[in-house]
């Protein structure tokens, strides 16, 4: 049997076509899908997103020119911004939700998908890892930051020429493989090959 | 897909039941247990979600106050100074012609959590006093304020970068002001509350499955 988690509406388990969805009787949301090769995709999706976040932290990201006067921040500069301005903790905030959380979640979702991709044995851990990136995920705010970065290129244009680098392209595709990630994740074959096996 | 041929006709709840958030599985308890599967503490509802829900609304609109009187951006051309606080820049820039930006800022800045702020305070107030809503409408309503609400977000960092980009010394920097802490916690402290509040509760007084 399985509860609706929007609802809790009771349903009994039935096998459905890989690549279908079932939904709640009652408030129709997803009760559960079957996606297919989402391990796979899932990894490859987190493992492109990760070598994309680290390039989007380590190069240049917008280029500001007025009056001859030149000025190059990455994304680490945005946020150190904050911080050298007495704003500590929005500093912390905003580091969390644009660098770390990101980061840690690809970081579980890598660790744990290779663990069950090339079946190196299920630990209690993973369980508590896998929770842990599925909390994070609202607070993941990359592509938010994104929209915040074309406001920013719009609204400074008039006073100066701006340039975009090679930051903020990778920063693009990070978006595409986040969206991706959460395209081809499928919880119910993660979490259940993560407890079968543990039983 | 053909819905009521597979259901039970009843939730897990009345069924004695308790689903455990992360992989699912069916526990025989309503009270807090340690999931046997996964090891995740399970809960048949959330605890104390409308207290939780009703202090996290209150410490954002306590938050969200200062969040629009102060000043979120200090600018300083050539010696002179200016203050910008939320409405003012949406203004400046509807006056300079930028309307999409200025409309995309308001509708962040403003229009999602003010609408935020009335969506939670409406659901908890239609379970405190039984309201005849549908739970159609009230699992509309919970959805919509869960996905809007990291959009507030844009603001803030546009606030971060502006500061970081704008330093050109004497002749053009920009400063983040108070107002941009007051909001971004107005932010978290509304996302938090929209997530405390346990949407199964909407159904909990209904029976049928239509």
């Amino acid at each position: 049997m399985v509860a609706c988690r929007h609802c809790d509406w009771l349903h009994y388990k039935l096998i459905i076509e890989t690549g279908s969805v079932a939904r709640c009787a009652r408030c129709n949301s997803v009760l559960y899908t079957r996606k297919p090769f989402s391990i796979d995709r899932t990894l490859a999706a987190s493992l492109a997103g990760f070598v994309l976040l680290v390039l989007s932290l380590s190069l240049p990201f917008l280029s500001l020119t007025r009056s001859g006067l030149n000025s190059e921040i990455s994304v680490l500069d945005a946020i150190s911004a904050l911080w050298l301005s007495d704003m500590r903790w929005l500093g912390i905030l905003a580091l969390a939700f644009i660098v770390l959380l990101p980061l840690a979640r690809l970081l579980i979702l890598i660790l744990v998908l290779w663990r069950l991709r090339f079946r190196l044995g299920i630990r209690l851990w993973m369980c508590r890892a896998m929770r842990w990136a599925e909390r994070i995920e609202p607070w993941a705010m990359a592509e938010i930051f994104m929209i915040g970065v074309v406001i920013s290129l719009v609204k400074i244009s008039s006073l100066a020429t701006l340039d975009v680098g090679p930051a903020f392209w990778s920063l693009l595709g990070l978006i595409f493989t986040t969206t991706l990630t959460s395209v081809v994740y499928c919880r119910d074959t993660i979490w259940q090959l993560l407890t079968t096996r543990l039983a | 897909m053909a819905a009521s041929d597979h259901t039970l006709g009843l939730s897990a709840h009345q069924a004695g039941l308790a689903p455990c958030e992360y992989c699912g599985a069916l526990h025989r308890s309503l009270h807090t247990t340690a999931c046997r599967k996964c090891g995740a503490a399970v809960e048949g509802r959330k605890r104390f979600s409308l207290q939780r829900t009703w202090a996290f609304w209150l410490m954002g609109l306590v938050a969200y106050v200062p969040a629009n009187l102060l000043p979120i951006m200090i600018t300083s051309t050539l010696g002179s100074t200016s203050e910008d606080t939320i409405m003012s820049g949406v203004i400046a820039l509807a006056q300079s012609g930028s309307w999409f930006v200025a409309a995309v800022i308001f509708i962040a800045s403003i229009c999602i959590p003010v609408t935020k702020f009335v969506f939670i305070a409406g659901l908890a107030l239609s379970l405190h006093f039984q309201w005849d809503m549908s739970e159609h409408t009230r699992h509309l309503l919970h959805k919509i304020t869960e996905l809007i609400g990291r959009w507030s977000m844009i603001d803030v960092f546009v606030v971060a970068i502006l500061a970081a980009l704008i330093q050109l010394g004497a002749i053009l920097s920009v400063e983040p002001g108070l107002g941009i802490n007051a909001f971004a916690l107005s932010v978290v402290f509304t996302m938090l509350s929209a997530t405390s509040l346990d949407a199964r509760m909407f159904w909990d007084t209904s029976s049928d499955g239509s």
